[in-house]
Formats: C-alpha cells, sequence, structure tokens
C-alpha cells in the first residue's frame, strides 16, 4: 500500500490516543516524529492501512527532574535534549548520542520514545540509556507499568509492548560525580550517519586512582540488540586502567559480540574496532576526570 | 479519503484538501505551486525539502500533512522581501554558492534557522547547522562564505 493511502488518525491527547488504540486494535500503527515511520511507510516496510499520530500529543514532551532521578517524556525530540541545560550537566552521554543522530532537521523531529519503538539494533539513544540502566514507562487505557529497559528489548526490532499501549516515560539516575559517561559511534561519516558500531559507557570513580568501582558498556549494531557487555564490565571493575588492561577490556567486549556483515561494514570489521571505540571511550573518560581535578 | 488541513504558509494562511498521508513536500509542490522545496532522496539524507515548521528546520518530505495541521511553515520562498532576496540570499548570489541551484532553497532555510539564533556562528557551527543539507555540485567552501557575509550583515 502506498503512503498516500494510509488513512492517518490524529490523536490530541494522550488519553484520546489510549482509546483509539483500544477500540481499534486493527493492526493500527503509531506515529511520532516519523523521520523512520514514514520512510519505512514509502518503501513498503511499514505494513499498515492506519496510522495514529502522537506527534502532537503535549503530555508526553517534557525533561524534568525528580530527586536524583531524571524523566524523559517520551515524545521529547532530540533537539529537546541537547537543548536541555539539565540534560547537558546531568547526563552528557545521552546528549552526545542525540547530537550524532541524523541532522538538526531530524533531531528536531525524531523523537526518544520513537528511537526505542523502532528498535533498530543501531538506534543511537539505546546504548546510553542501557548503560544508565534506564526504565520504559508504557500505559494503555486502563494502566501503565514499568519494564527495566534491558527487559523491553525481546529480539531483532522485537519489544515488549502490546498493541494497545504505548511508550510514555524514560527515567534513569542522573550521572553526577563520582559518576561520569560518554558516548562514541563510528560510522562511514561524521554526522548524519547510520552507526556502525556505537558503545556507551558508565562509570563509577573510586576516589582514588585511575579505577573504575563500578561500570556499565552497552554496546550498539553489533548484535541482534544492543547488549551490555558485562564480562568486558567485570574485567574493568577495581583494576587499575593501565593502557593494556583497557585493550584487553576492548578484546572482552569484543567476543561478546555477534556482529552481521552487511552494506556498512563487515562482521569482522566491526568486531576489530570495538576496543578501539572502548579505548577512546575511556580515554576521555581519564581526560575529563584530570581536567575536573586540576585546581 | 480527502481531509482538509489548514496552516500558516509563508505568512498567510491556506487550507487544502488531500489524503491524510500526503507528505508536507508533497501538498507544497503539487497543491500549493511552491517549488522551492524539492524532493531527492526522499527519505531524510538529503535536505532539499528543508522548510520551516513552527520556527525549526525539519525535513517536508518526512512530515505528513496531517502533522503539519495548525502549523506554521516557512520556505525558501517566504524569506523575500517585498519580492528581492533578503541578506542570506544576496550572500548566496553574491559569493557564488550556486552552483546548479537545486540544493540551494534546502541551505537557505537551514542558513535562516541559524543566524536567526545564532548571528555570529563559527565555522564550525556553520558546518553542524548544515550537515543537514548536501550539495552535489560539493560547492562547500562558497556556501561556508556565504553564510559568513551574510552573518556580517547583521
Amino acid at each position: 500500500m502506498r503512503l498516500s493511502e494510509v488513512e492517518v488518525v490524529s490523536a490530541r491527547n494522550l488519553k484520546d490516543a489510549l482509546s483509539i488504540l483500544h477500540d481499534r486494535l486493527d493492526g493500527i500503527k503509531l506515529i511520532a516524529g516519523g523521520t523512520d515511520a514514514i520512510i519505512q511507510a514509502k518503501d513498503g516496510s511499514l505494513q499498515t492501512r492506519q496510522l495514529l499520530d502522537i506527534s502532537s500529543l503535549p503530555e508526553l514532551r517534557y525533561i524534568r527532574r525528580e530527586g536524583s532521578v531524571i524523566h524523559i517524556g517520551a515524545l521529547s525530540t532530540y533537539s529537546d535534549i541537547t537543548e536541555s541545560p539539565m540534560l547537558n550537566s546531568s547526563c552528557r552521554m545521552l546528549v552526545e548520542a542525540s547530537r550524532m543522530i541524523g541532522s538538526l532537521q531530524i533531531q528536531n523531529r525524531a523523537t526518544i520514545g520513537g528511537n526505542l519503538g523502532n528498535a533498530s539494533p543501531a538506534g543511537d539513544t539505546i546504548p546510553p540509556l542501557y548503560a544508565l540502566d534506564a526504565n520504559v514507562k508504557v500505559q494503555n487505557h486502563e494502566r501503565s507499568r514499568l519494564v527495566p529497559l534491558e527487559k523491553f528489548f525481546l529480539g531483532y526490532r522485537k519489544i515488549d509492548l502490546q498493541p494497545d499501549e504505548i511508550i510514555t516515560e524514560i527515567s534513569f539516575e542522573a550521572v553526577e560525580k563520582p559518576y561520569d559517561g560518554t558516548f562514541l559511534k563510528l560510522g562511514l561519516r561524521e554526522g548524519h550517519f547510520i552507526s556502525l558500531v556505537s558503545l556507551a559507557i558508565r562509570v563509577k570513580w573510586e576516589s582514588e586512582g585511575d579505577k573504575f568501582s563500578d561500570v556499565s558498556v552497552a554496546l550498539g549494531a553489533v548484535a541482534p540488540v544492543v547488549f551490555r557487555a558485562r564480562k568486558c564490565e567485570e574485567y574493568l571493575k577495581n583494576r587499575t586502567l593501565a593502557d593494556d588492561t583497557i585493550w584487553n577490556a576492548g578484546k572482552i567486549a569484543s567476543e561478546e559480540s555477534s556482529p552481521i556483515s552487511d552494506l556498512r561494514a563487515s562482521a569482522n570489521y566491526r568486531r576489530a574496532v570495538i576496543p578501539s571505540l572502548l579505548y577512546k571511550a575511556v580515554d576521555t573518560l581519564i581526560d575529563s576526570r584530570r581536567r575536573s581535578q586540576e585546581p | 479519503m480527502e481531509r482538509q488541513f489548514s496552516f500558516k504558509l509563508n505568512g498567510r494562511q491556506v487550507s487544502v484538501s488531500a489524503p491524510p498521508a500526503y507528505t508536507l513536500l508533497e501538498i507544497l509542490r503539487e497543491k500549493l505551486d511552491v517549488t522551492g522545496p524539492k524532493e531527492d532522496c526522499g527519505k531524510g539524507e538529503c535536505g532539499a525539502c528543508t522548510v520551516l515548521m513552527n520556527g525549526s528546520p525539519v525535513l517536508s518530505c518526512l512530515v505528513l500533512i496531517s502533522q503539519a495541521e495548525g502549523a506554521e511553515i516557512v520556505t525558501s520562498e517566504g524569506f523575500m522581501r517585498d519580492g528581492s532576496p533578503d541578506r542570506v540570499q544576496k550572500a548566496f548570489i553574491e559569493n557564488e554558492a550556486v552552483q546548479c541551484g537545486h540544493c540551494i532553497p534546502g541551505f537557505i532555510v537551514s542558513t535562516e534557522a541559524l543566524l536567526s539564533r545564532n548571528p555570529n556562528p563559527s565555522v564550525e557551527e556553520i558546518k553542524t547547522a548544515l550537515a543537514g543539507n548536501l550539495c552535489r555540485c560539493t560547492g562547500y567552501a562558497s556556501i561556508i562564505r556565504a553564510v559568513q557575509k551574510a552573518a556580517e550583515k547583521n
């Protein structure tokens, strides 16, 4: 079916959207910013006769902090994220990831909830949210539930979302001293590319020495689903960050991955660059810690 | 099934009847004869269809007309002053930033959006703001120069 023949139902508010989903479960698909959905509808990979447009639900576009927890409404755009002073100071890894997604034009439309709902293994907000141990809130017309992000992704492009549910919020702990984190991705050109490999890391620094007392490493685009490199994390924990320690940790992360070859890169190439990406990320964290300690 | 959609286009209120999943770009070009925005890739990679939507640059090939209901849309044509090019458009002409010209309306819109928020951008800031616009004649150096000149006139 051509995109122009698809029926579009526009929801005015969340309650409206949830009751439409409840009433018509006949294959209606959600569309938010549309930067993936419209392309998929054009090329035929999104098969649907009906789209429920939730792009302008006022209730789901917010970024706020309650205590140490940051809450992001699912319809917040990447521009909302990159322009948020609070996220720039309390979660730069998510800001870094959002800034590298598509172009400014894409960032002005695309939403964080859409990135999760689209569930691409190369979705760039997913590794930071994995490393942050984020929770996803989903809602239907009568109840809401909170799902740890890692449980939300069930397999390649498969998520734990019922046909009558909408992703409404993402929440996680703020990243502040002694915590830090960063996001890196590798692609074919700077800006505006789909990740070949992406990596997010969140660490807790030991008070003395170059050591992490806690560390989370998430890798994107090198497995059917974004995943946490737990053996790599275990290896890095409480170990002095000498050069060969970081390289070894990278090799372990590489062994944990299961990339495929596609038109963007071969599996071998993807596996080979993971240690470099991890090295660069840890180096960035060491650097920013040194700078913050300078008098 | 056609529905009626109203939005503001280049300062005036317009109303069109169209199927709700037509893209904003199709409506602009085919129903409203506003041909500044172009369709090249149709999938969000080239920026030739860039328009302002409520003040922010977006890709009109990736916005459904039903999503533009009530919005304020500005195309490259909307920056003309009494039928004459404005300072950004003049700077593109004077600095020979236009080769085949196909991508230029998109570049104009991205530049206007940049300068309205940041009147004195650095070269790096210009490159970031224009990263979503491709010029297949690869005239980037003169485009960046044109943006700098337009900024000087602020």
